[in-house]
């Protein structure tokens, strides 16, 4: 309605400048263009200086009306609101991603009984994923966008062809008024008013009997240099749930391993992990008898490597290069070209590497030759002195299935075990079946040797027997380390930068300007700032006092609403 | 404990009480006024000063507390919430200072100091020992995020402070109607909720100096039927129980106004292992929070608000409205740098991601959209006055939650930051 209004009116100011739909305040003398206005004595409304907007455009259409409703401060902050509250809602139970390994359609009942089953339902156990949640960053994003340019531009237009002279209704219907009588003539007073003003720092412009002087106007411009780098900062955000620029992986490194990182290029080796804890003299006293312990420093000393040829090829070794060496902390990962291992957890249990267990005569004891087994990769032939053996099959996670026949439980090398085809000399063409376990606790709970006798209707002729303890190779610990690449993290960056500057450019320092004009030796002075009035009217009062006028600060005041 | 640690908890108190005597002090200045035989604004300016420099006096003393531990404990003192909210109280106090020396208006010390007080009141709650720190906490962002952090905060509480002078200082607390009678009954509410945490705070204290304590054993049943798993873990209550931990038995009860058991045990949904002390800790504070507002209210024969508002007198609103939405103005941009952008940064060194959605990060989000909103409501939308004041009020509520409540009811990845 009103802007049907507004598209009826006589825009032409009466000292003669044309204004567009939409202006409040003349663009040239600063008049106020509306009849009502002009009649009333209230303070005026100043911002962006009374320009037209896009925003009240006459008519709109269907692009003027999005534009329209995405330029609204208060749908703005309709949608900061919104925001909030889906944020509060989204912190009552943790989220499903604080977890590793759950399954949210059973965990959220289970542990929070129907209100979590609830919240699980209407889908707040990934409220920061949700469409909903990420439809209202993109509206803000958009409003942020269309917001500031709906502002900056008139308002750039205003303060970039300012005149000095304004109309005496703009004056005295400022904030900050002030008007007396001045003993002298008119323009040597307002050169005299220009030097305090220039010590202060303003830039002084007058045009006879008229003064406009203005500083820190780049002010102004923080809102929207903030809008700027929140739109980048967005954007990246956005930017992260696309496919390849973004990778989150936890791989698991035993000490002295060299381990492929899954869909990159790159190896790396754990060479050792080191925890250590804080002593008891450390502690302070209500802690010390507790039994608590107190971790001090978790360390994992890494090597990364490259791999340079043969990489994909099955049947050859990878040729690796090392790259970086770091000794990877909690506050402290490797970083070697945006690629990223931080210290997540460990596991102090050893795990078995590799044993070499040698083939020894049943009867006498002779030991006939020896073997490296690699209890992970191991090989599918192997030789020890005249005999060979052939690896028939493995079991990583040994156990006997309901009708007594060998399998693997699990995937996981909790206990190997080997069986060997053995050939050689006083042994039948068709060879000697033997099974292995490395592990002396497993030899035991399988019994390994009533299985050999079973296979082979007695007591093997041959057996196989770790010799010391050189002989068997653990790796003491496992490191667990976050591998990550996240690509839009300079433009996070960027974006924070900005919006950082922006904020100081707007909060600490304010656009103040000050005008006035001197009609038959009356003193007519008028000033605006965007905030912190209390700061100007004390500046004004103190200039008026080097030009011998001595003017109460609160008695500026003219009222009104202070932005 | 070292000596360094020693003179530092005894700077602790110095700065308390000389932060006591502060607030007296600018009480006299502002009630004062009135006293016979004397030119108000001249009283109100000399006391003023006084208070002024006691306050300092005590923030100096504050800051020794705070080099001293840091150097008697070997890192810098804000890692647990002993430490954070000493740090938080002074820093209270800098913001003081620093509006106080741009606007020179005294009378804001009766409001901002009281806040310090109560907040350093608060850190004493907690246990006060020097922690080593674990490995995600031996970083330099530490000091760097958590300071800034407190500093953007304590602006904000500036900020409420002088909203919430505003309001006591516009609210009309004679009128009947309607818009009235709900401003006077939220101001009510406001002065409820400073007088519970308070009345917490002193029944913590006053059954710690009691030596009080009764312990329960909590039988918890979980796992699949068939394969259940049952884990028992003793609680022990410094307060007497009313309300005992969900399916627990006494060990001992130390009886208490012929107490002898608690009245009732915590409703299922309340089953971890410190909700039921915490949920009673909760009731005694209203017992004694409600205990303390009546003898208030009895004192004052009327509404709080009402009895505070003559104090308000003669003061500027606009001045008021003005240093509010300053302190908020000067805070805001350390806010989201400290809060917001170093955590980002040190998040990003320390777990990997520079966001993980963790509740504290959330609750910082949601500090930081509330007082965005503030601004945009404030610059673009006229909301000036009552309204802002109100909003200003509420922020700081927020901000509370983030640095207390959350630690207290949401745990997540910065629940080391809290003890209890």
């Amino acid at each position: 309605m009103l802007q049907k209004v507004i598209a009826f009116k006589n825009t032409k100011c009466e000292c003669g400048h044309q204004n567009p739909v939409g202006t409040v305040l003349c663009e040239s003398c600063g008049k106020p263009l509306d009849e009502e206005e002009q009649n009333s004595k209230e303070v005026l409304e100043m911002r962006y200086d009374g320009m037209a907007r896009r925003s009240q455009r006459a008519n709109p259409n269907i692009i003027d009306r999005i534009w329209n409703f995405f330029a609204s401060v208060k749908i703005a902050v309709y949608m900061i609101i919104l925001t909030l509250l889906g944020s509060m809602l989204g912190t009552i139970f943790p989220q499903e991603n604080t977890f590793l390994n759950i399954d949210p359609s059973t965990y959220y009942k289970e542990t929070y009984g129907t209100w979590g089953l609830i919240y699980y339902k209407l889908g707040l156990t990934h409220t920061y994923e949700s469409w909903w949640f990420i439809l209202l960053l993109v509206m803000i994003g958009a409003s942020l966008v269309i917001c500031s340019l709906d502002r900056v531009l008139p308002l750039y237009r205003a303060l970039s062809k300012q005149q000095i002279l304004k109309h005496m209704q703009f004056l005295t219907r400022q904030r900050v008024v002030y008007q007396g009588k001045i003993e002298g003539d008119a323009e040597e007073w307002v050169k005299q008013a220009a030097v305090p003003m220039k010590k202060k720092g303003y830039r002084v412009h007058t045009d006879g009997n008229a003064l406009l002087a203005e500083k820190y106007r780049f002010s102004r411009w923080g809102p929207y240099v903030i809008h700027i780098g929140l739109i980048i900062f967005l954007l990246a955000v956005l930017a992260r749930g696309l496919p390849g620029l973004k990778m989150d992986q936890h791989i698991a490194f035993p000490e002295g391993e060299i381990k492929h990182i899954p869909n990159t290029s790159y190896y790396l080796k754990n060479e050792k992990f080191t925890v250590e804890f804080y002593s008891e003299e450390d502690m302070p006293e209500e802690f010390r008898n507790q039994g608590k312990v107190l971790p001090k420093l978790f360390n994992t000393k890494a090597t990364l490597y490259h791999c340079t040829a043969d990489c994909d090829d099955p049947t050859k070794e990878p040729k690796l290069e090392a790259v970086a060496r770091h000794d990877i902390q909690v506050n402290d990962p490797l970083d070697y070209k945006g690629l990223k291992a931080y210290q997540f957890d460990y596991d102090l249990t050893p795990v078995l590497r590799s044993v070499s267990p040698s083939l020894v005569d049943a009867k006498t004891g002779k030991e006939l030759g020896k073997f490296k087994l690699d209890i992970k990769n191991p090989q599918r032939n192997y030789t020890a002195g005249d005999y060979s053996l052939e690896l028939k099959e493995k079991y990583n996670d040994f156990g006997l299935d309901e009708n007594g026949r060998p399998v693997t439980k699990t995937p996981n090398p909790n206990a190997p075990a080997f069986l060997f085809l053995i050939k050689g000399p006083n042994l039948p063409a068709s060879g000697m079946q033997y099974i292995y376990f490395p592990k002396q606790i497993d030899k035991e709970r399988f019994q390994q040797d009533a299985i050999n006798e079973k296979m082979n209707g007695g007591t093997p002729p041959l057996m196989l027997d770790v010799k010391g303890m050189e002989n068997v190779d653990f790796s003491m610990s496992t490191t667990y380390l976050n591998i990550r690449v996240d690509k839009v993290m300079p433009f996070i960056w960027v974006g924070a930068a900005i919006v950082m500057i922006g904020l100081v450019l707007g909060f600490y320092w304010q656009h103040r300007r000050i005008w006035l004009r001197i009609d038959d030796g009356v003193l007519t002075l008028g000033a605006h700032t965007n905030k912190n009035w209390f700061g100007i009217r004390r500046e004004i009062s103190a200039i008026l006092k080097k030009m011998n006028l001595d003017v109460d600060e609160k008695s500026l005041d003219n009222g009104g609403k202070h932005a | 404990m070292n000596d360094l640690l020693s003179i530092s908890s005894n700077m602790f108190v110095v700065a308390f009480f000389l932060y006591c005597a502060a607030f007296i002090l600018f009480a006299v200045a502002l009630m004062g006024r009135r006293w016979s035989n004397r030119d108000p604004v001249a009283h109100s300016k000399k006391w003023g000063k006084i208070a002024f420099i006691g306050s300092a006096l005590g923030f100096i003393f504050h800051l020794i507390f705070f080099v001293t531990r840091w150097i008697g404990g070997g890192h810098i003192p804000v890692s647990n919430m002993y430490e954070f909210m000493s740090f938080l109280s002074m820093m209270v106090m800098f913001a003081f200072t620093v509006v106080y020396l741009i606007y020179r208006k005294t009378l804001l010390g009766l409001f901002a100091v009281p806040i310090s007080i109560i907040i350093m009141a608060y850190a004493a709650v907690f246990p006060q020992e020097v922690q080593p720190l674990i490995p995600s906490l031996q970083s330099y962002w530490l000091k760097i995020h958590v300071t800034l952090a407190a500093a953007g905060e304590s602006f904000f509480a500036i900020g409420f402070a002088a909203g919430f002078m505003y309001l006591i200082r516009t609210v009309d607390f004679k009128s009947k109607d309607k818009k009235a009678k709900r401003q006077q009954r939220w101001v009510e509410v406001v002065f409820f909720s400073v007088i519970l945490v308070i009345s917490f705070i002193a029944t913590v204290f006053i059954f710690r100096a009691a030596g009080y304590e009764s312990v329960f054993t909590q039988t918890k049943v979980t796992g699949q039927p068939g394969a259940e798993q049952t884990v028992t873990q003793t609680v022990s209550y410094k307060l007497p129980p009313i309300v005992g931990p969900y399916q627990s038995k006494v060990v001992s009860y130390e009886p208490f106004l012929g107490m002898t058991k608690p009245l009732f045990n915590a409703p299922s949904w309340m089953n971890g292992v410190n909700a039921g002390r915490k949920f009673n800790t909760i009731i005694w504070s209203f017992i004694t929070g409600i205990i303390l507002y009546a003898v208030l209210r009895l004192i004052a024969r009327k509404p709080l608000g009402r009895a505070a508002s003559p104090m308000m007198e003669g003061i500027d609103p606009d001045d008021l409205d003005e240093i509010s939405y300053r302190a908020i103005a000067i805070g805001f941009p350390v806010f989201t740098l400290g809060a917001l952008i170093f955590a980002m940064i040190w998040a990003e060194i320390a777990w990997g991601t520079f966001w993980s959605w963790d509740p504290k990060e959330v609750w910082a989000l949601i500090c930081w959209l509330f007082y965005s909103a503030y601004l945009h409501l404030r610059l673009s939308r006229g909301w000036q006055g009552g309204k802002s004041a109100w909003l200003s009020v509420i922020g700081f509520l927020v901000v509370m939650f983030t640095l207390v409540g959350v630690n207290l009811v949401i745990a997540g990845l910065h629940s080391y930051a809290g003890v209890d």
